[in-house]
């Protein structure tokens, strides 16, 4: 009867898996669906500015496409044989990269279309000189300008712009790249060489990794084409897609060493324990099962699934493996005529709990208000009960009660070789505990905290050479950290704009920031054209001022005066910025304006030249004007690291408490015993990563989370088992540390740092926790 | 922009633009001394002015150094362009510079015209269309640039002269032109004025 019960469960079970295996085939070949990876859906809903999130997309995903690459040398010639060596071997494969074409009638064109406004565009130095020079200094000006046989940029004759006021201004624009046109190409100069830029797209998205295998080997090959014909040249490149790729292939060689190293290292135990490949192909099943259930659920809860979630809950595997291996191990050595069903029955208490109290833990982190937290929450929790239910209705039919014999590991552990030393309440334990806490107090107070993003990741030291190069070169602004303007009206915008502009213009004085990007720059707001003009007309255009007296210098009339007025003033008309940011000129700089949404009109202002250190001035420059926001990316992505890390160790410390609940009803007085190991573990691990100097970030106390629920697990398998001569427990926990530690510790090999501290925390922690359960046995 | 400038300039010194045959001719009939100074007069009629304009002044070409252009009637201005820079003086105060750090087209202008200093022909022929003739000891040369955005900053120049150069003719494409005519050439060390060596 009990039997047919049972099978009647494991059939049940197997229905539900297929639906599983279902559900999950038609998510990710049918629906093709992919992880989340913007970090700002991580944020609480109320936190959330979707203008804000617009303007990070809007400045970032232009540049996700592009590769800029630059080949100089120091003489001219050769940096342009080297290039167009390089745009020869890129032009095989247009399907994979395209190149911008160097327009030869760019400058011309653009100069032309500020013709009509040329009046009303000033530069600041220029406006401060019309209001306290006196005229002379304008007539002189007007007079040097006509007789020099070299005047300004050539926009037209004399009388279209006979105080330099307009070749000023072109002056400041050029200045805001130091890009030229040059026989054809973009050209860029360093202290001694001379580089030819090209500006590439990609045709192909930045992040598929085909993409990545098909684009890097081409550049490779351009690379040396390039170096073929002039040896001596200097190839600088920048590009997502090669962050990309460089991120990609190391975490395949990561996976191929730690991966195939800690599989290595578990089938091998296995094999030591069991004789047999059947339990770990078991273990992996459930393992399996439990990460299908939990990601169907999730995203029939959530319709998404973000990318952070998939890698903490990919973390549940240490746990998951736990029930599984507690009821191999009782099955070895239970005595034979016990069959499994009632096996399992037998242990049902303990692994009960086992579950309860992982499960109850990582609820916690479904109370905080972040929803990646909850999500985490929802996955680690759902996948386990997954995992739980395949051990407790599959195991019992797959496996009989003959079905594992022992392998050598065993009788290692059925006869150990010396006593483990027990805590006892005796002289020595206490001088153990004092030794301790003392200690712990020292590397805990030492512990500091780190959350910045860039700890994610780790990328090659030539790429990020090759990227400060390139920004240094360019001159380019940064698209992480801006000001972002936002008004009622295209009018308020610029204007507020202008004045946060006052504000930077002492930074740059000072060089603390090399200049700014701004629509503002071009076309000034509609108060500030008609200011222009008036001033113009007031101080240069005036009866008895520098145009007048000019005519009088070389002999002229008043109706050429008069002419010449107005001819002026023809080209003083008013600016737009639609007409502007239709033309071909805006081209670069349309990916500051953010259009309208809701009744709110968007702009960015870029930064150009701004250090780390320049941050808080920038943000102190901004602050006060209304409608000016200082956004900063990085910063903002690392304070939400900062408050998961600071919300998760509260979750952790309230575990504890939790657990000791669900504990005391079975354990009563020895319900200690179970979370002092974790406990202990946990501080030590603390106190030797703040002794080691070591700063505290979100991934350590992920781990910590992790600890807890392996140590209480551990600590059950003893406490379930308390006959001194069993050694069914210490098996257990032997099997699963030694698997823990060979799956999470192996990372600490990573040479990424939020994964070191991962793993190194695993580590030591499940090592201490793995020598430390012993030592909290009950007395028997 | 100095586009203008450069070519304006190089051809004080000496032109080597060449249709095939005269260039060699012309190249050989130019001295190219290190140090060379003169006065030049220049008029300018200006679209929209009855008359035309006329200054002079003194110009001195350094090798190595630099070239210097000092308008002294009617209105006193100074332009001095070395390696790095272009300056341009009123009087005391800078009225414009171009620093080759900020404006990257400086060096360029600046080489070439160097390059022609040291008689480098190739440079010139990579920018301009040079038609030219010369017999006996007179040249005259047509320059029109091969970059249409560099033909517009410059439009037509011609150059005339034996072994210097003598006139030059720019015609913009806004219509305002200029002529300068170059006279009392000296070089040599003496040929450079205290005041003029002071400035470099």
């Amino acid at each position: 009867m009990i039997f047919m019960k049972r099978k009647g469960f494991a059939l049940a079970w197997a229905l539900v898996v297929c639906l599983l295996l279902a559900h999950n085939a038609y998510l990710w070949l049918g629906q093709h669906i992919a992880p989340d990876t913007d970090i700002l859906n991580l944020l609480p809903v109320q936190e959330r500015d979707p203008l804000l999130q617009r303007s990070f997309t809007h400045m970032v995903d232009a540049a996700q496409q592009r590769v800029v690459v630059l080949v100089g040398a120091a003489d001219w010639n050769d940096a342009k044989r080297a290039a167009d060596a390089y745009s020869a071997v890129l032009a095989k494969r247009p399907d994979l990269l395209q190149a911008m074409p160097a327009t030869e009638n760019a400058e011309a064109d653009w100069l032309a279309q500020f013709q009509p406004h040329s009046l009303i565009l000033l530069t600041a130095d220029q406006e401060n000189k019309l209001q306290t020079q006196p005229a002379q200094f304008w007539t002189d000006a007007a007079q040097a300008k006509m007789l020099s046989p070299f005047g300004g940029p050539k926009l037209g004759a004399w009388r279209d712009d006979p105080f330099d006021l307009f070749g000023g201004w072109v002056r400041e624009r050029s200045q805001e790249t130091p890009v030229r046109p040059r026989d054809g190409h973009l050209f860029v100069a360093s202290a001694d060489k001379q580089y030819v830029l090209l500006p590439l797209t990609l045709q192909v998205p930045a992040f598929s990794i085909s993409a990545q295998q098909a684009v890097v080997p081409l550049l490779t090959l351009a690379d040396a084409a390039a170096r073929q014909a002039v040896p001596q040249v200097d190839i600088v490149k920048a590009g997502v897609v090669l962050h990309a790729a460089a991120a990609g292939s190391q975490a395949n060689s990561e996976v191929s060493t730690i991966g195939i190293g800690s599989l290595i290292g578990i089938i091998l135990l296995m094999w030591a324990t069991f004789r047999s490949f059947k339990p770990i192909a078991l273990i992996l099943l459930s393992i399996g099962i439990g990460f299908l259930g939990s990601f169907s659920i999730c995203w029939l809860l959530f319709g998404r699934i973000h990318l952070l979630t998939l890698v903490f809950g990919a973390s549940l595997i240490g746990v998951a493996q736990d029930y599984g291996i507690y009821f191999l191990c009782n099955r070895l050595s239970a005595d034979s005529k016990l069959d499994s069903v009632a096996l399992l029955k037998r242990l049902m208490p303990g692994l009960l709990l086992t579950l309860l109290t992982t499960v109850i833990g990582y609820m916690g982190l479904a109370l905080t208000p972040f929803p990646g937290l909850r999500q985490m929450a929802l996955f680690s929790a759902f996948g386990l009960v997954f995992a739980w239910l395949t051990v407790a209705c599959w195991f019992p039919i797959l496996i009989g009660s003959s079905g594992l014999s022992s392998g050598a590991l065993v009788r290692v552990y059925a006869a150990p070789p010396f006593p483990w030393p027990v805590l006892r309440a005796n002289k020595a334990s206490f001088a153990a505990v004092a030794v301790f806490i003392v200690l712990a107090a020292i590397g805990c107070t030492r512990l500091g905290a780190n959350d910045d993003i860039r700890l994610l990741q780790n990328p090659p030291a030539q790429l990020v050479r090759d990227q400060i190069k390139l920004g240094k070169l360019l001159d380019t602004s940064n698209p992480v950290q801006f000001f972002l303007v936002r008004g009622n009206s295209v009018e308020t915008v610029l204007q507020r704009e202008e004045q946060l502009k006052k504000r930077l213009d002492p930074l740059i004085a000072q060089h603390k920031i090399s200049g700014y990007q701004a629509l503002s720059n071009w076309v000034p707001s509609m108060q500030t054209q008609t200011a222009r003009r008036s001033l113009i007309e007031s101080k240069l255009l005036n009866d008895g001022g520098p145009l007048t007296q000019l005519a009088g210098r070389i002999g002229e009339e008043s109706d050429w005066v008069a002419a010449t007025r107005a001819h002026l003033l023809e080209s003083a008309k008013p600016l737009a910025l639609d007409a502007f940011l239709d033309s071909k000129a805006s081209e670069p700089w349309r990916q500051l304006w953010l259009g309208e949404a809701d009744g709110t009109f968007a702009s960015i202002v870029a930064l150009r030249g701004a250090g780390n250190a320049t941050l808080p001035l920038l943000q102190q420059a901004g602050s006060g004007i209304e409608g000016v926001q200082w956004v900063d990316k990085v910063g903002e992505i690392s304070s939400v690291l900062g408050r998961y890390r600071q919300y998760m160790g509260w979750v952790v410390l309230c575990s504890y408490l939790v657990v000791f609940g669900l504990l005391y009803p079975r354990y009563r007085r020895n319900a200690w015993r179970v979370l002092a190991p974790a406990a202990v573990a946990s501080v030590a691990t603390l106190a030797m990563l703040g002794i080691a100097g070591q700063d505290l970030q979100l991934f350590h106390v992920l781990a910590l989370m992790l600890l807890l629920s392996v140590g209480v697990d551990y600590g059950i398998f003893m406490l379930e088992h308390p006959k001194r001569g069993d050694y069914t427990p210490w098996l257990a926990v032997g099997l699963s540390a030694a698997n823990t530690i060979l799956s999470f510790g192996l990372l600490g090999l990573s040479k990424t740092p939020a994964l070191q501290a991962f793993g190194l925390t695993m580590l030591i922690g499940t090592a201490l926790v793995w020598v430390l359960v012993p030592c909290f046995a009950t007395e028997n | 922009m100095m586009k203008r400038a450069l070519v304006a300039l190089c051809m004080t010194v000496c032109v080597a633009a060449h249709a095939a045959a005269p260039v060699a001719k012309i190249q050989q009939m130019l001295a190219k001394p290190k140090v060379l100074c003169g006065r030049f007069d220049q008029s300018k009629q200006l679209t929209g002015l009855k008359k035309p304009l006329a200054s002079n002044g003194r110009f001195c070409v350094v090798t190595g150094k630099g070239v210097l252009w000092r308008t002294l009637q009617p209105f006193p201005s100074t332009l001095r362009l070395t390696r790095d820079e272009i300056v341009n003086y009123q009087g005391d105060h800078v009225a414009m510079r171009l620093d080759a750090q900020q404006e990257p087209t400086v060096r360029m202008i600046n080489s070439v015209l160097f390059a022609m200093l040291a008689g480098d022909l190739a440079q010139l022929d990579s920018l301009f269309d040079v038609d030219g003739d010369a017999d006996g000891n007179h040249w005259h040369v047509a320059l029109k640039a091969k970059e249409p955005a560099l033909a517009k900053a410059i439009g037509a120049i011609t150059l005339e002269g034996d072994s210097y150069v003598k006139n030059i003719t720019i015609i913009d494409a806004s219509g305002d032109r200029t002529n300068i005519v170059f006279s009392a050439m000296q070089s040599g060390d003496s040929a450079m004025q205290p005041e003029e060596a002071a400035l470099f």
